[in-house]
């Protein structure tokens, strides 16, 4: 279990980290969100002990992080890149070293991995040969080839074919089963909606809303539907049932009242125009987190 | 610990491994100990030729001495060294001999022409003819013969013991020995020693400009890559970094060694004379010093760079200082105790090449050399503490390079 208490990291100016307090589970992916500049990578290097907070504390399986942390922490930086002109065992096989593992240790889980990422046969080819999906497989080798406990992905599936991204997901999902803790860092909402149990939404170096992901959406005004129906729209501005509604081309999604139930409120529009389409939809990620940063800035 | 030495086995491994690391292992000092021993070689060296020089004496008295005096030089080989022809031909005048000889200059039958005047005032003018005017051995013999002639002609004119005479023209010469500090006579060649500390000098500089750069060119890719972070979450910048200047501290002792090597085959070959060597142990000292010196000033500098060109600005200006000795050398040599070179001597960045030159050149103290070498190590404590603050916050910070102030800053913090 990580837990992060009242971080703070102050640059020369800027407040890059303000006050911010959460804990990551085992067997959880917590995710990181928040626009660029949000101090997402800020609180991963402190994280990561690259850094040091100008105050708060940062604890992990009840010790504070100190340099043998080094070597259970798993990272994969968002821009990638490794040693082009060198082999891709070497460069495993370096990375394994500064995780202290043994030369032997290391070939043999490097070898493993690259047989089951699919890429062994590049096992003695130099980085630069090989194509730039292959290059972030071996990354993704370099970071977790030492087992970590607490593994840290920024971004980990940008760069990567359709194939391959649910191939790095199945491992991210088998890595939890072995109950690890995962943070992942990343704007793809849609991504960290289908993999987190949790997320931080981070903003100016600020929690701007944290918990289980099931949480956040119902606290965030959840009775939505989406309408299809043909006609006009204009007869939806007197039902005193909707809060608010966006119209579409061919859909509209509307928000209705705490105490409305849908089907109800079916039933009312059924009598005013044709329906073809009727659905409750949640909100979703990325609404709350383009909804969330608008308050904040109206706040500020 | 571990983690150092697997970033110094890295660093050797893979840096041992490039192709420019080995062309500047083997043809770097070729070229460089070709350059500096060709010129000695040439101008030591008496050409393996006999010279075939006419000799158009107008006054018809000198050219029978001249030929006697030029018997004296042969030709390693026991030849003689000069064929002296009397081109004085009877039937001709004055204008019809000087176009003889030009023609056989022309033609390369003969080397040149000497053609001898004498004046009223019984001095003597020469002219020596050539296709080039660079034969000064030759002229300077001639000079020095004729002289010689004059003088012996005016005594015995006025009738002095032919003795006497001998006792005259018994030639001094002066031999340069150099005193070392141990009260060693060494009666090293000048040129021989000059170009020795050239080499080191040179070999030093290449070897900080190339590692330095390589690393440089690493950081970059590191930096660039993103990697840095990769490597920073698995070991301290600490361990990083000595692990960089170890690394390349064993890249710069393969150079050593390889071309220490280079050096003994040419001494072997006696290219090099084994006295070029003696104050090898000393030389060697500031060769290491100064190279770790440098690394670990390229490991703080290298962490602010982001681009290619920024680092090839920063080790430009890093080997002009290493080339600052070249510079001084002339007045180093004419006079020991020039200021300059002693002021130069205790400033860090130009210590090792300037006490490589005047090593060779003059004898240094005991003490100046343990003070040097006191202050050059102090000093790589000191610049290995600054660069390793530079480099803790270099090496995570992107984009624009970090002016001075920031730099400051980050070595208070």
């Amino acid at each position: 279990m990580l837990i992060v208490k009242n971080l703070v990291k102050k640059f020369k100016t800027t407040l890059a980290v303000n006050d911010l307090s959460f804990t990551v589970n085992p067997g959880n992916i917590f995710g990181l969100l928040g626009p660029n500049g949000a101090g997402k990578t800020t609180t991963i290097r402190a994280i990561l002990n690259i850094i040091k907070p100008t105050s708060g504390e940062i604890i992990f399986n009840n010790n504070p992080i100190t340099d043998e942390y080094y070597n259970i922490i798993g990272y994969l930086p968002e821009e990638r890149g490794l040693y082009k002109r060198s082999k891709v065992i070497d460069v495993l096989i370096y990375f394994a070293s500064l995780k202290n593992l043994t030369k032997s240790e290391a070939l043999d889980r490097a070898d493993f991995w690259l047989n089951r990422l699919k890429i062994s046969e590049y096992r003695d080819k130099k980085i630069e040969q090989l194509s730039k999906g292959n290059q972030q497989k071996v990354q993704l080798i370099a970071a977790i080839l030492h087992n970590p406990q607490l593994l840290i992905l920024d971004e980990p599936f940008t760069g990567f074919d359709p194939i391959n991204q649910q191939e790095v997901k199945n491992l991210i999902l088998s890595f939890l089963s072995e109950g690890k803790t995962i943070i992942l860092s990343t704007h793809q909402m849609e991504l960290a909606e289908k993999l987190c149990d949790e997320i931080l939404l981070l903003n100016y170096g600020k929690a701007v809303s944290s918990g289980k992901l099931t949480d956040i959406k119902k606290n965030f005004g959840g009775n939505n539907i989406r309408l299809g129906f043909n006609g006009d729209h204009s007869f939806l501005n007197n039902f005193p049932d909707i809060i608010k509604f966006d119209h579409y081309k061919n859909y509209t999604d509307i928000q209705l009242k705490e105490e409305v139930l849908p089907s109800e409120f079916l039933k009312k529009i059924i009598e005013k125009t044709e329906v073809n389409h009727f659905s409750i939809i949640e909100p979703t990620l990325n609404k709350i987190f383009i909804d969330l940063i608008k308050e904040n800035v109206e706040q500020e | 610990m571990k983690k150092i030495l697997a970033v110094a086995r890295w660093e050797y491994i893979e840096k041992v491994k490039t192709k420019a690391f080995i062309i500047s292992l083997i043809i770097t000092p070729l070229i460089i100990i070709s350059f500096s021993i060709l010129p000695s070689l040439l101008f030591r060296d008496e050409m393996p030729k006999t010279e075939i020089i006419g000799i158009i004496d107008t006054s018809a008295i000198y050219f029978e001495e001249l030929e006697d005096e030029f018997k004296e030089y042969t030709l390693p080989d026991g030849n003689p060294n000069y064929i002296l022809i009397n081109m004085a031909f009877q039937n001709k005048n004055y204008q019809q001999l000087l176009e003889i000889a030009n023609k056989n200059i022309q033609k390369n039958l003969i080397e040149g022409c000497l053609i001898i005047h004498q004046t009223e005032t019984d001095s003597i003018y020469g002219e020596f003819r050539a296709t080039s005017i660079g034969n000064f051995k030759s002229v300077k013999r001639f000079e020095d013969a004729l002289s010689a002639i004059k003088l012996k002609k005016k005594l015995t004119q006025e009738g002095i013991d032919t003795k006497i005479i001998e006792y005259f023209q018994d030639r001094v010469n002066v031999e340069q020995l150099k005193v070392e500090e141990s009260g060693k006579v060494s009666s090293k060649d000048f040129l021989t020693t000059f170009f020795v500390s050239i080499i080191f000098i040179l070999l030093l500089m290449m070897m900080v400009v190339y590692s330095g750069q390589m690393l440089v060119r690493s950081m970059i890719e590191e930096k660039s890559s993103r990697l840095i972070e990769m490597l920073v979450s698995s070991s301290t910048p600490d361990e990083l970094l000595t692990g960089k200047i170890i690394g390349l501290s064993l890249l710069g002792l393969t150079q050593i060694f390889i071309w220490v090597v280079i050096g003994l085959s040419l001494v072997a070959g006696a290219l090099i004379p084994p006295s070029a060597f003696d104050n090898v142990l000393p030389m060697l000292i500031y060769f290491l010093l100064g190279f770790l010196f440098y690394s670990s000033l390229f490991v703080g500098i290298g962490s602010t760079v982001n681009t290619e060109q920024e680092a090839q600005q920063i080790t430009t200006y890093l080997s002009l200082t290493l080339m600052l000795p070249v510079v001084i050398a002339m007045p180093a040599i004419q006079n020991p105790d020039f200021l300059m070179t002693k002021i130069f001597s205790y400033i860090p960045l130009t210590t090792p090449t300037v006490m490589l030159l005047r090593l060779n050149v003059e004898s240094v103290s005991s003490l100046e050399i343990i003070l040097t070498i006191s202050i050059l190590i102090v000093s790589i404590i000191v610049v290995t503490k600054v660069s390793a603050k530079i480099f803790r916050i270099g090496i995570l910070a992107y984009g624009t390079r970090p002016s001075i102030k920031e730099i400051i800053e980050w070595i208070k913090e």
